[in-house]
């Protein structure tokens, strides 16, 4: 069993009208299947990444993966244990919740304007109650700080007064703070300029190597995810069409899909 | 602190002479108000104080029968009126206040829990704000005035009218203050940073109050003073109807009644300084208002 | 030798805050010949946004063209751009659904477009609207529909559409494939590629993205912190880069490659400076590992055509 085992995961949406405007009108329920049975797995430390264009399913698959959306069937599986699982005591689904961590996509949304950076860095480690004496856990937001590239003194600070790359390496502190075994990195730097985005993505490496983290990689960028991941799984409109090693899947793609991805994406070759 | 000093808000706010002139006015009214009895040549409600024989004395004008000298004469009964609109002013003030709290933090609690929670609740808090808002807040306070005086006993509703037309006026008011809170709750409920904090397993009500309410109060300032000046024209109204502060300690809108019934006998002055000083109070805090709201907009680029 | 359609000639466009007089465009000079495709490469906060409205005289106040000269087919416009805006320059912008009206159908919006530029009769109009569409791409019986029924990609080809009907020398584009997905993206700029050789339209081309710069534009200009770095042929540039900023760039953009794994991105150090903040001399002096003294204490102009790096000169590079 592998450490992150997906397993015919499905989602769907029902977006039909309320019941008594489809009953006058006699329009049919609308359902949309946003992830139609997903299978992957992921091995402990290496970096799986999930490729598709919008509307592929890989934002509804991450909140799965985290717990923020219910499956309505399948199931996803980590370390053996649901998140969904209601037979789960409460304070088992909180310790699960600790392994599994999130970087969010907009370095602008993902952190809360009104908070200081100690502050918001200090609040999983209050919430999962890692450290209990205030002055270690100061000590402690200040070594994440530092890990991710920024200065102790930053922690008095606004999220307004730091860039964007600066906020998505706060948000990486902020994931680290739990002490994960496993990230899902929804679109790190797909609001980043190419720069930024190299310092991110290298930061997101080095992380990766000394902490032995999982990754579960969601983008919509062919060239990042080469980069990144020990493994790829095409997602078209929900289904994944193809899995590969980046080797063989950029040099011999199967699915139609993949080909049209891979001779659309930009490249600078002469 | 001296961040605050320094930052865009307090420079824009030195540049704007609206907003000074009204933050003056009102400042020069609120320290009136509090500092009133130092003030104040007389003490108004203390009807042992009052000579009747100083009634109907125009302002500046040695009174016929006392010789005294009253700087903006006085009512039917005596009073200063520099005093009684001093001590008026206080009375406004502390009901306009303690109405827009009450009816902040309604709104506020019950904007947040639609926004947040949704579903059935939401629309069970939307519907109670829209029955409401179908009916003018003067005749919603009056009704509440009117239960509430016949539910208390006859010792106390002299005392409890202060009270009961604080109620009455808050809790016309909410409103406008759920309405603002739950779009803004909605907008930030999306925002991946409340996603963050469900992801550590917070309850909503942790999440509500910690996360979203300090991004949510922006607007809630200046729907505050906006409100603060209709609670002080709504007490002055129904002070004015009689339902309001009584006579003997008479608010600001009780002078205006009062002043009403002697305006075509000429004592003028009676209505003319109470009024004048609620329109400046009212005027002031609008216009307060409206700058603040104009500023606190997030700026374009 | 060949003249130019569009010259910019050192505009410089300011705007006054309260911590001074910030210079979002310094001493920028470009020009764009008849036909091509120039692009304008930078990241966030560069100015190659403000570089298109600056040419169109789209600079909201507090921010003004202060200094410079723009001259389109030899004619002045810096004073008056209004005469050529939206008629012989027309602008796309980044979101298609901001730049629609979606309250109106997307035939009237490309109408009033015709009709305002072109002393012609209705129906001849809306002959030119059917046709502007079948040129982009969309069935002609969709003048009649509102704009939130196309999809993204859709949308913008009909705002590539309303860019093309009033018959301009000159499209600025802004960034008009960041929003859309990859596959819509590519024909996106097919089409634009496309128009250009069939019409002889020349475009200006804004993007951060240099997969983009390298598979449409024919030159390309570099911006950094309101200025320009480097401007030359795309192939020269993207391939032999003569400022070490453009160096970075291309060097940090992640490739399709199978060994790129094993690797670390090359990242530039540092990040680029806010304008209240700038450097003396050379604004990418602090991040620059061949930076000189000279290089901290004047600002470079462009030399030989090419870059502005002080560096050029002495050869290296």
């Amino acid at each position: 069993m592998s450490f992150v085992q997906a397993t015919d995961l499905t989602r769907t949406f029902d977006l039909s009208d309320p019941f008594i405007v489809r009953a006058i009108s006699r329009t049919p329920k609308r359902i949309l299947t946003a992830v139609d049975k997903v299978s992957f797995s992921i091995e402990k430390g290496t970096t799986y990444a999930l490729v598709g264009e919008s509307g592929s399913g890989k934002s509804t698959i991450a909140k799965m993966a985290v717990g923020l959306l219910k499956p309505t069937d399948g199931s996803l599986l980590v370390d053996g244990m649901n998140l969904n699982d209601p037979k789960l005591a409460k304070e088992e689904t909180l310790a699960l919740r600790r392994r599994i961590q999130m970087v969010f996509q907009s370095p602008y949304a993902s952190l809360n304007p009104r908070w200081k950076v100690k502050d918001i860095l200090c609040e999983p480690i209050k919430a999962f109650k890692l450290i209990e004496n205030p002055k270690a856990q100061i000590d402690r937001v200040h070594e994440l700080l530092e890990q991710v590239g920024l200065a102790s003194s930053d922690s008095n600070k606004f999220p307004h007064e730091f860039s964007g790359g600066q906020r998505q390496r706060i948000s990486i502190a902020r994931a680290l703070s739990s002490e994960p075994e496993i990230i899902v990195c929804d679109e790190p730097t797909s609001a980043l300029d190419v720069s930024v985005q190299a310092q991110v993505l290298n930061l997101l490496k080095s992380l990766q190597k000394e902490y032995a983290l999982t990754y579960l990689f969601i983008t919509h960028d062919l060239a990042v995810v080469s980069t990144m991941a020990n493994k790829i799984g095409v997602l078209n409109q929900g289904k994944l069409v193809e899995e590969q090693t980046p080797e063989v899947l950029f040099s011999e793609p199967k699915n139609s899909y993949t080909k049209m991805l891979l001779n659309a994406a930009p490249k600078i070759n002469f | 602190m001296l961040r605050f000093l320094k930052s865009d808000f307090i420079y824009d706010f030195l540049r704007a002479p609206v907003a000074i002139i009204s933050f003056s006015v009102i400042s020069i009214l609120v320290l009136s108000a509090i500092f009133a009895q130092y003030i104040a040549p007389t003490n108004p409600f203390d009807p042992a104080s009052l000579e009747l024989m100083n009634g109907f004395t125009p302002p500046m004008e040695p009174n016929m029968f006392t010789g005294e000298v009253f700087l903006l004469g006085t009512d039917d009964q005596g009073r200063d009126l520099f005093s009684a609109i001093l001590y008026g002013l206080r009375i406004s003030l502390f009901v306009g206040l303690m109405a827009v709290s009450l009816a902040m933090i309604m709104g506020v609690l019950l904007g947040l829990i639609a926004g947040y929670v949704g579903g059935w609740l939401d629309n069970f808090i939307m519907r109670l704000a829209d029955i409401q808002m179908t009916f003018p807040s003067i005749l919603i306070a009056m009704l509440i005035f009117g239960v509430a005086r016949g539910l208390l006993p006859p010792e106390l509703r002299y005392e409890m009218a202060i009270t009961v037309l604080i109620i009455s006026i808050g809790l016309s008011e909410w409103v406008p203050f759920a309405r603002t809170v739950r779009g803004s709750t909605m907008v930030e409920k999306e925002k991946e940073y409340i996603a963050a904090a469900q992801l550590i397993g917070l309850k909503k009500w942790q999440i509500m109050i910690r996360h979203i309410l300090p991004n949510v109060l922006g607007p809630v300032l200046v729907i505050a003073t906006i409100t603060f000046a209709l609670a002080i024209i709504a007490e002055a109204t129904l002070s004015f109807l009689g339902v309001g502060a009584p006579r003997t300690e008479p608010s600001l809108g009780t002078l205006i009644r009062v002043g009403q019934d002697f305006l075509f006998s000429g004592e003028w002055w009676i209505l003319l300084f109470p009024a004048l000083t609620l329109l400046a109070l009212a005027l002031a805090v609008n216009l307060l208002g409206d700058w603040l709201r104009d500023t606190l907009n997030p700026r374009l680029k | 030798m060949e003249e130019n359609l569009l010259e910019v000639r050192n505009i410089s466009v300011t705007f006054k805050s309260r911590y001074g007089v910030l210079k979002a465009l310094d001493n920028l000079s470009l020009n764009v010949k008849k036909g091509e495709i120039l692009g304008l490469v930078g990241e966030s906060g560069a100015g190659k946004s403000m570089t298109g409205a600056a040419i169109l005289g789209l600079i909201d106040p507090p921010g003004r063209l202060s200094s410079g000269e723009i001259y389109f087919k030899g004619k002045s416009i810096s004073n008056a751009p209004e005469a050529v805006r939206g008629h012989e320059i027309s602008m796309i912008f980044q979101d298609p659904l901001m730049s629609l009206n979606p309250l109106r159908k997307i035939g009237d919006q490309l109408v009033e477009t015709i009709l305002t530029h072109m002393n012609i009769s209705k129906s001849e109009a809306i002959k030119r609207a059917k046709n502007g569409l079948k040129e982009v791409g969309i069935d002609p019986s969709r003048l009649n529909s509102y704009p939130h029924t196309f999809s993204g990609g859709m949308r913008q080809r009909v705002v590539i559409a309303l860019a093309l009907a009033p018959e301009p020398s000159l499209i600025i584009a802004d960034e008009p494939t960041t929003a859309l997905d990859v596959s819509v993206q590519a024909q996106i700029l097919d089409l634009l590629k496309k128009l250009c050789k069939d019409r002889g339209t020349s475009i200006i081309l804004v993007t951060h993205d240099m997969g983009v710069i390298a598979e449409t534009t024919d030159r390309v200009g570099v911006l950094y912190a309101g200025r320009l770095a480097e401007i030359g042929d795309t192939r020269d540039v993207l391939t032999d880069p003569k400022h070490p900023y453009t160096r970075g760039l291309v060097d940090s953009t992640p490739r399709i490659d199978s060994n790129s794994f094993k690797k670390s991105l090359f990242q530039i150090p540092g990040s680029m400076p806010k304008l209240d903040a700038m450097p003396s001399g050379c604004a990418f002096h602090p991040r620059c590992e061949f930076a000189t003294e000279i290089c901290r204490k004047k600002i470079p102009q462009i030399l030989l055509d090419r870059s502005a790096c002080w560096l050029l000169n002495d050869g290296e590079l």
